[in-house]
Order: C-alpha cells, then sequence, then structure tokens
C-alpha cells in the first residue's frame, strides 16, 4: 500500500514538473515556430503545426530593414557600457570591501540604493540634460547613462566577491613594498577573475536588454535592437515574420550568456542580497 | 624618515579615497544632479514643446496630482490592482514550483533550473512579442485553446475589461519562474538538523514544512517578495508592447502614466512631480529590503 501510494505522488511530481516546463517553455517556443513560417503559415488559424520551415525571415530582415545597425549599435552601447562599469566598478567595489573606514557600510549601501531607483524618475532630467549636451540618439548617451544602473551592480557583486578572497596574499604583498593599486590590480583582481567574468556577462546583459532609456533618447542613428524590434509594430500592421525572427536573434546572446552564468544568477539577480 | 611615516599612514588610511572617489562622482553625475534637478523642474510648470521658460508653481504641481487629477487616481487604481494581482500569485505559484523541484535529486535539475532563468533574463520586449503573439485575438495560441475546449474566442488585449488580467497573466509568466528560482535556492541552503530532528520525532510532512521549512525560508521569502513589488512599480516594456496603457487607461500603471505625462504631453514639471511620487514610493520598499539586508545575512545556494 504505501509502496503504491509512494508511486502515486511521484507521478504525480513529474506530471506537475512537465506541466510546469510546458508553460514555461512554450511561448518562447511559439515565438521560433511563428519566425520559420511563411507569412501565410504565420496568420493561419488554426496554427499549423506541421509545415515547411523558411528562413526568408532572418534573411530578409537584413536585407530590408536596417537590422545589422540596430545589432551593431546594441553591440556597442553594451561593450562600452560593460568596460566601464567594470573598471569603476571593481575599483570602488575593492575600496569599499578592503578599507573599512567611516561610513563605508553606507557608502555601499548607497550605492545599492541607486540601482534600485525607478529609471522613469532619472529620464526627465536626462533627457533634458542630453538634448543640452547634444548627445542625444548617439551610442555615447546610453554608454553613460547605462552606468545609472550597471555601474551600481558591478560595484555590489564585486564587493561580495573581493570580500571572498582572504586578504592575507594581499597584506603580505604590500607589505613587500607593492603599492595598493598594484596589489589591486596584480593580486585582487585576478584572484576574482570569474566573478569578474560573471559580472561582466550580467552588466552585458542587462545593457543588451534595455528598452525605456533607449526608446526615449535614442532617434533614428542610434537605434538599439529592442526599440529596433518595435518598430516592425506599426500602425498600419504588425510585421509578425521580422518581429519574431528579431526576437530569436535578440535572444541567441542572452541565452548562450546565461549558461555562462548559472552560478552566479541567484546572486546576481537579487542584487546580492541572497548569498 | 618620521614624515614618510607619517605620510605613509596617511595613505594607508586614506587610500580608499582614490579607489572609491571616481564611482562615487560618476553615480553623482548621472543620478543624484539629475535627480535634484527633477525636483527643482516638479516645482516649475515647463512645457518642452511651448517656446517659454519655467514657471515657478511651488507646490503645485503635487496639489493638483494628488487632489485634483482623476486620471492619477486611475492610474494608482490600477498599479495597486497590477501589483495584487501579480506579486502574490507569482509568490504562491512559485513557492510551489519550488517545493516540487526541491525533490529532484537527478541531473536533470541543471537544465529545469537553467529554463527557470529564461523568463527573468530575457529581453522584456521579447517577451511582450511572444505575449503579443500568443494573445493574438486571430491566430492566436491561447484563442486556438478556447477553440480546442469548445469555448468562445477572448479579444485578451483588446478589451478594457481582460486588458489589465492579460498584461498580468504575461507577468506572471515572466517572473513565477524567478520566485521559483531564488525559493529554491533558499530551500537548498537550509541547515539539515532541524529536519534530522523532526524525523526522529516522527513529524509529519506537512508538520515539517508547516513549522520547520517556511519559518527557516522566511528571510528569503521576504527578499523575494521586496524585490519583486519594488520591480512591479517599474512594469513599463511590458505593458509598452502589449497594450501601450490602453484600451482607455486600463493598463496604465503609474510608472507608465508618468512616461506619458513627460513624452507624450511633454509637461515636464508634471511629470517631475508623479516621478518623485514614484521615487518615493519605491525607496521605502527599497529601505525595507537593506535595513533586511543589513540586519543578517541572508544565504542561499548559488546557481
Amino acid at each position: 500500500m504505501g509502496f503504491i501510494t509512494g508511486k502515486i505522488k511521484k507521478i504525480i511530481f513529474v506530471v506537475l514538473t512537465v506541466i510546469v516546463f510546458g508553460i514555461i517553455l512554450f511561448p518562447p517556443f511559439v515565438l521560433f515556430l511563428t519566425s520559420v513560417k511563411t507569412d501565410i503559415d504565420a496568420l493561419a488559424f488554426p496554427p499549423k503545426w506541421i509545415f515547411k520551415p523558411t528562413i526568408k525571415n532572418y534573411v530578409q530582415i537584413f536585407q530590408t530593414s536596417p537590422f545589422l545597425r540596430y545589432i551593431l549599435n546594441s553591440l556597442i552601447v553594451a561593450s562600452l557600457n560593460t568596460f566601464i562599469a567594470l573598471v569603476l566598478g571593481s575599483l570602488a567595489a575593492y575600496g569599499l570591501a578592503r578599507y573599512t573606514f567611516k561610513g563605508s557600510e553606507n557608502i555601499s549601501f548607497w550605492i545599492l540604493s541607486i540601482r534600485m531607483m525607478p529609471p522613469v524618475a532619472a529620464i526627465i532630467p536626462l533627457y533634458i540634460i542630453m538634448k543640452n549636451l547634444h548627445i542625444l540618439d548617439t551610442p555615447w548617451c546610453l554608454v553613460l547613462i547605462y552606468l545609472t544602473f550597471n555601474l551600481p551592480f558591478t560595484v555590489w557583486m564585486m564587493k561580495g566577491f573581493f570580500e571572498d578572497v582572504p586578504r592575507e596574499i594581499e597584506e603580505s604583498a604590500l607589505i613587500d613594498g607593492c603599492s595598493e593599486f598594484d596589489v589591486f590590480r596584480k593580486i585582487a583582481l585576478p584572484l576574482v577573475s570569474p566573478g569578474l567574468a560573471a559580472t561582466a556577462i550580467l552588466v552585458f546583459i542587462f545593457s543588451w536588454n534595455e528598452f525605456l532609456f533607449a526608446l526615449i533618447l535614442t532617434g533614428t542613428r542610434a537605434t538599439t535592437l529592442p526599440v529596433g524590434i518595435i518598430l516592425y509594430m506599426k500602425e498600419t500592421g504588425i510585421n509578425w515574420g521580422y518581429m519574431t525572427a528579431g526576437g530569436i536573434l535578440a535572444l541567441i546572446p542572452v541565452v548562450i550568456f546565461t549558461m555562462l552564468v548559472q552560478k552566479h544568477l541567484v546572486k546576481g539577480l537579487t542584487l546580492g542580497a541572497l548569498k | 624618515m618620521r614624515r614618510s611615516r607619517a605620510f605613509q599612514t596617511f595613505k594607508r588610511k586614506y587610500v580608499w579615497v582614490f579607489f572609491v572617489a571616481p564611482a562615487v562622482v560618476v553615480l553623482l553625475g548621472i543620478v543624484i544632479f539629475p535627480l535634484i534637478f527633477s525636483l527643482s523642474l516638479s516645482l516649475h510648470e515647463w512645457n518642452i514643446i511651448r517656446a517659454g521658460g519655467w514657471n515657478w508653481t511651488g507646490l503645485d504641481n503635487y496639489a493638483m496630482i494628488l487632489f485634483m487629477d482623476p486620471y492619477f487616481r486611475t492610474a494608482l487604481k490600477v498599479t495597486f490592482l497590477y501589483l495584487a494581482g501579480t506579486v502574490p500569485v507569482q509568490f504562491a505559484l512559485g513557492l510551489a514550483v519550488a517545493l516540487i523541484l526541491y525533490r529532484i535529486t537527478r541531473k536533470i535539475i541543471g537544465f529545469l533550473r537553467t529554463s527557470l532563468v529564461f523568463p527573468s533574463i530575457m529581453t522584456p520586449i521579447v517577451v511582450g512579442i511572444i505575449w503579443r503573439l500568443m494573445y493574438n485575438p486571430d491566430m492566436g495560441m491561447l484563442n486556438y485553446f478556447l477553440k480546442l475546449l469548445g469555448l468562445p474566442p477572448v479579444n485578451w488585449t483588446g478589451s478594457p475589461l481582460s486588458a489589465l488580467p492579460s498584461v498580468m497573466m504575461a507577468d506572471i509568466w515572466e517572473w513565477t519562474p524567478f520566485m521559483a528560482l531564488i525559493l529554491l535556492a533558499g530551500l537548498q541552503a537550509l541547515p539539515k538538523e532541524p529536519y534530522e530532528a523532526a524525523i526522529v520525532d516522527g513529524a509529519s510532512a506537512g508538520q515539517v514544512l508547516r513549522y520547520i521549512t517556511l519559518p527557516l525560508l522566511s528571510p528569503v521569502m521576504i527578499v523575494a517578495i521586496l524585490i519583486r513589488l519594488m520591480d512591479s512599480f517599474k512594469t513599463f516594456d511590458l505593458i509598452f508592447v502589449l497594450t501601450g496603457g490602453g484600451p482607455g487607461m486600463s493598463t496604465e500603471i503609474l510608472n507608465y502614466y508618468t512616461y506619458r505625462y513627460g513624452f507624450k504631453f511633454f509637461h515636464m514639471g508634471y511629470a517631475s512631480a508623479l516621478s518623485w511620487l514614484l521615487v518615493v514610493t519605491v525607496t521605502v520598499i527599497a529601505l525595507i529590503l537593506i535595513k533586511t539586508m543589513r540586519s543578517r545575512g541572508i544565504y542561499a545556494a548559488g546557481g
């Protein structure tokens, strides 16, 4: 009897797990399915499950729309922003992790609280400031502004990684006459390089995904990928082929990168609230 | 020699400034200065399109918003409904999923955990596109399923009644796995001893859950709920793609209302005042979260 109830319980668990992951994975699967359909197949109702797949959307999106430029813009913004966030952020994180001074904890939490600000609050003044600086609709504008959330994120993540490294090695190097900056660059930074890589990937993804700032601060030239995809949604109708193919292309780097940073995701997604 | 030693001590004591200052200066420039700028702007009337400067109006914008703006009240109501209809559901479902997955020890857990991460790290705009596709009244999957069940089609995001629940459902899809992931990590980091003691005492599975697992998990639960609550106020991308705040104002949460006031109506002063109300609200939640983080280290198994 106990054996049978145990077995039924197990089956229920398996079924529940399959349902849960069915629900999670089905909608993105529909996105992919639509992206490899012809326009006629995509609009068919009931939806076609068996059809001749085509890569037409993936070819045409590059040929007939500036999709490549959207990708390049996104790559430029995300890479430069990641680089600057990592340089400034890991310096600050090291300072906050290694030197406990009066108020160091307050500075840390102040920086963390900036990460939690609603972007809508900053966008109005930033729009006006960027307009007066004449850098609206340039990648530089986004590179700078994405620091508002990525720099605090980097500081907070890297601070955790530095704190996990024992400080004895660095202290002996200091006694040997290394300068503080050399200790940071040649000893501490290499020790946290896996954490640095994970942080870089997450920061890159955040920049890559960002929509609100890009929507308001770019016009026609510096359009990034998420804003570009939205342009296929017009008053006259939605170009589902381009929207879905563009969506899949936008997700590819995110999926690959996510698999690389598995270990640090919980920490990253909770801003280090959970270690 | 003595002077150099004094210099050394000085250097040791203040070297942190050189590490921390660049980041702090940048943040002061791109966050704090703009926020002060917007606070000042919120005390003025200024339409960016019409010619003319800032007109000092004192607290008029705030008074208008709080006492005279019926749309603000609608937006507030929508925001409240949105939060109440998403965060608790995400938490309950996420906890259920975490408790199911917690029992799985096979290798497949790696794949399952990766799947849990995707919705919350996917480009939010693409999540919106996915659900716009699912909700499409003419060829969408959801109406197809309704048809299979013999039910009439629904105009998901197109009608004022179903639009908000539709956006909420997409939000629940996007963030429930995040809840599950965090709670699962929390479960996996729980100490083993209380469970051993409970087994020795002959506690039932329900009792173990009620008296051991849930209380031990509560710090992780609080963090997860606070993070979701805070982020829900900032929902923008999903609403932008799915409904644009409509039909009418049926899906226009405060965040979206603020955006529309600033960048569709160009009333920058009024929009700044709205945004400051949002800042204050989110800051309150953020401070509670930070206080929780400061008072105790909360541990969860990473990854």
